[in-house]
């Protein structure tokens, strides 16, 4: 007698993002073990992130006196989307990616695409290209009273001005030797800090980047701390970690972010406050009028920071630190850093007294102190809430995790998902919501579903299945995917049986599924009868044979995005159980 | 008439003077004018040199009946002794004596004043006790400020330290120790504690100013109050003196009253033998000069002066 085949329906699959800390024997199916490129999207299902969309332009002088031919290798990549050939001479070889054939003008507009079979060129020099070869370091968003807004960034060593066209706004007779820049918007003007580098401060009064000890008011030069970082809180610019003196937070006078001697600024030593005995200040935090100062593995809260001269000492946190300045990031209703165990927010570090229960990357510890500790370059971190993710990103491991702040899991920590290959290498989110990246090639926007006309792979792999019996033999049948969107993806189903890593694939290709919205006719304008439209959402579903037997199983998908969304609503497995082993 | 001619002689012309000598002689040999001009020539003789001796005696004093009677000489010496000052000592219940002496030599009244020895103790204790309080007096008073000063702060200083250490320890329970500002130098609390202190310690210097300068008043007085009972002994010693003196004075007055009436009972007495005896001699030289008179006057002779003319003639004889 034929037995019944079981169906194992994974809703939602992934939902509560990666978990790498448990036993994928005892784990949750609603876990991942591998959630690459993705989000939790509105829905709650695991979803393919967004890609960038560059917005800087390349703009290279291109030195050529033969002309580009056909074939002509450029070697090397900038994935912009286009470059102007604005001059032709002898020079140096460079690379852009193109599909342009034939041969380049001077002023010529080179359209990129995808295609790296271009043509040969051997004598290139970029210029004019603020970044160079240099990525991104930071973006600022600068808002002035008026509501004008410009956006600056650094690299390069350079301090950099534009999105589009990159513009160096480096001061005259000001070397820049390092790109660890600290941005602040504060009372009309925007003030760049780095350790052992007078501040910069640029406004539209003087409509450039100056240095701090020339803005009107300023304090002198020997007086103005060369600080590695800075807020802007209540009304002053708080700044902290200077070459040699790790201790102590200085504040300016009040509006006054280039007086830090006169007026009501002043400073505060903090070496004997640190609960065990010494630190190191990392980052400042405002929220709800504390000043909360990280150290390297302790914290200290102020309260009543608004009148800096009488706050006073409001908690403690002994054993938790912040790892990195630019990892702190204010939810609204808390600050969340990253400590060396992990994401936290302060709030419940505060209400918890540094509790291991307290960290927001429980599921995810092991892998994350492991970054932490193999980080040889720099940390990146943003708050979205239109997106609602705070992306943690170490750089030099091109590594970004994505955390969903929406909610948390039972033991309170928050739904992750992992961006490898991730290029972004700053981040900012403008006051409308927009999100910036910092890459290599310049300036991009989180948007679409392309990293800059590149598909890039969605993967999901379940945790090792054992359909409520570990014990017994199960035997695969039918596979059921169900996607949302995935538009003209290709998709791999993957499986493998008793942990195993060597996986079947099957494949099957999304139909175009354009959708077809009212008024706007699925087989072209005007066309009659104005008949078919569709929702918003396309959703495919697939029934896909497998094969093979295991006691366990682990199920994966994978799949291309390429401008399109994909989501994955739920995977049906259809097994036959099989006798005990 | 005889008159004094330059050639000095006297007389009339010719042989004139020995003229009128031989004229003289002849006219004084006659016996109604020698006995009386004789006997007139001694009686005013011997008048006048009983005049002579009475100005001798009164001068060098004589002897009547035996009894030595001074003369103006001899009393003056006599007053002068009997009017001579006497020294005196007066010696007070407490021992200081006044002692008064001439000078053998000079003559000159000196006074010797000592005090006994628990006096002299005393006011030396009393001068030195000005001289230490002059001294103090006249000393650079900010030295004696700073001193008060100090005096001041060290009763103050630790309740200071107390409360800065109050402080000290609410600023570390706080975590503020480490605060500097611009408005403040260091922390509000921090700032007012100072302005206190500095107050307090303004105060106490202004306090430490005005001590020192009462002191410095205080001394001067106590130096003059010292320094006049320093002399006190002396001036109760004077003191006890002026009954002594106005003993002495009154011993004086009443020696120079002595030697006052001794010297008028003398000179009375030497007067009055004085007067007599010049009216004695006037008799005689009255007598004389009127024998005199009567012999070289050629006058209407009375039988009475005829009588007396014969007398005498018969005593000149």
């Amino acid at each position: 007698m034929a037995q019944e085949l079981r169906s194992i329906n994974l809703v939602a699959p992934a939902f509560k993002g990666i978990n790498t800390e448990d036993s994928p024997l005892a784990q949750d199916p609603s876990f991942a073990e591998i959630a690459d490129n993705a989000v939790i999207d509105k829905r709650g299902r695991i979803a393919a992130r967004k890609g960038y969309d560059l917005l800087t332009n390349e703009t290279i002088t291109v030195s050529d006196t033969t002309g580009f031919t056909v074939n002509e290798t450029i070697v090397g990549s900038r994935s912009s989307a286009s470059a102007t050939v604005k001059a032709v001479t002898n020079g140096t070889q460079i690379s852009i990616e193109t599909s342009r054939a034939g041969i380049f003008s001077a002023g010529e507009t080179i359209t990129g695409g995808t295609s790296e079979t271009t043509a040969a060129f051997t004598s290139v020099a970029p210029t004019g290209f603020a970044l160079g070869s240099s990525a991104i370091r930071a973006i600022k968003e600068f808002r002035d009273n008026a509501g004008n807004s410009k956006i600056f960034s650094v690299g390069n060593n350079k301090i950099i001005s534009g999105t589009t066209t990159l513009v160096d706004e480096t001061p005259g007779s000001y070397t820049i030797t390092a790109d660890n820049w600290k941005m602040v918007d504060f009372n009309d003007s925007i003030y760049f800090f780095q350790r052992t580098y007078e501040p910069l401060v640029y406004s539209n009064t003087s409509g450039a980047v100056e240095k701090m000890s020339a803005v009107n008011g300023a304090s002198l030069v020997a007086d103005i701390p060369k600080a590695n970082e800075v807020i802007a809180a209540y009304g002053r610019l708080w700044c902290a970690d200077l070459l040699g003196d790790k201790s102590t937070v200085y504040w300016s006078d009040l509006l006054i972010g280039q007086n830090w001697t006169g007026g009501t600024s002043g400073s505060i030593d903090i070496s004997k406050v640190w609960p065990d005995g010494y630190d190191e200040i990392v980052s400042l935090a405002a929220h709800n009028g504390l000043l909360i100062i990280f150290g390297q593995h302790s914290i200290v809260v102020y309260q009543g920071a608004e009148a800096p001269a009488t706050m006073s000492l409001s908690d403690t946190v002994a054993g938790v630190g912040c790892v990195d300045r630019d990892t702190v990031q204010q939810t609204g209703t808390d600050v969340v850093f990253l400590s060396h165990t992990g994401l936290r927010s302060f709030g419940r570090t505060i209400q918890e007294k540094s509790m291991p229960i307290s960290t927001l990357s429980r599921t995810i510890t092991k892998d994350i102190i492991g970054l932490i500790q193999g980080e040889t370059e720099f940390f990146r971190s943003i708050y979205s809430p239109e997106e609602n993710f705070y992306l943690l990103t170490f750089v030099g491991q091109e590594t970004t995790f994505c955390f969903d702040i929406r909610g948390t899991l039972e033991d309170g920590s928050f739904r992750v998902t992992r961006w490898p290959g991730s290029v972004f290498t700053a981040y900012e989110r403008l006051t409308d919501g927009t999100l910036y990246a910092g890459t290599q090639y310049g300036i991009a926007e989180y948007k679409t579903y392309s990293d800059n006309g590149t598909r890039y792979r969605f993967k999901y792999f379940s945790p090792s299945l054992t359909f409520g019996d570990a014990s017994r033999l199960k035997i695969l049948k039918k596979i059921k995917p169900t996607l949302v969107g995935a538009n003209s993806a290709t998709v791999f189903m993957k499986f493998a049986y008793d942990f195993g890593t060597s996986y079947r694939t099957t494949e099957f290709t999304v139909g175009n599924q354009n959708p077809a919205f009212y008024n706007v006719n699925e087989f072209g304008e005007n066309s009659n009868p104005l008949s078919e439209f569709t929702g918003g959402e396309l959703t495919n579903q697939r029934s896909l044979n497998a094969v093979g037997s295991g006691t366990t199983v682990v199920v994966g998908l994978e799949a291309d995005i390429n401008g399109f969304a994909l989501s994955l609503q739920e995977i049906n497995l259809l097994a036959l159980i099989g006798k005990m082993v | 008439m005889a008159v004094a001619t330059d050639e000095g002689t006297i007389g009339g012309g010719g042989n004139g003077f020995f003229d009128f000598l031989g004229g003289l002689a002849d006219y004084a040999s006659q016996p109604g004018v020698l006995l009386p001009g004789i006997l007139g020539g001694l009686l005013t003789g011997g008048a006048y040199e009983d005049l002579s001796d009475i100005g001798r005696q009164a001068i060098l004093g004589t002897t009547v009946d035996g009894v030595r009677i001074p003369g103006a000489m001899e009393l003056a010496e006599t007053q002068l002794e009997q009017t001579q000052f006497r020294p005196f000592t007066v010696t007070t219940a407490t021992g200081a004596g006044f002692g008064t002496r001439v000078d053998p030599v000079t003559g000159e009244v000196k006074t010797t004043m000592g005090l006994s020895p628990e006096e002299q103790a005393m006011q030396r204790q009393l001068l030195e006790g000005a001289s230490g309080f002059f001294t103090g007096a006249t000393t650079d008073p900010s030295v004696r400020e700073q001193e008060l000063y100090e005096q001041i702060r060290a009763t103050t200083s630790p309740q200071e330290r107390r409360e800065r250490l109050g402080l000290e320890e609410r600023l570390a329970a706080q975590g503020r120790l480490g605060v500097r500002t611009a408005q403040f130098g260091g922390t509000p609390e921090q700032l007012a504690m100072e302005q206190a202190q500095q107050t307090a310690m303004a105060q106490a210097r202004l306090g430490a100013a005005q001590q020192a300068r009462q002191e410095q008043l205080q001394q001067s007085q106590l130096g003059q109050q010292f320094l006049g009972m320093g002399y006190v002994p002396q001036q109760q010693l004077l003191a006890a003196t002026q009954p002594s003196q106005q003993l002495a004075a009154l011993q004086q007055q009443a020696q120079l009253e002595g030697a006052g009436l001794f010297g008028e009972a003398a000179m009375s007495g030497l007067e009055a033998r004085l007067i007599a005896e010049q009216a004695r001699a006037n008799l005689m030289g009255q007598i004389g000069t009127g024998l005199l008179s009567g012999a070289f006057t050629p006058t209407q002779t009375s039988p009475v002066e005829s009588a007396i003319g014969d007398f005498i003639r018969g005593i000149g004889g």
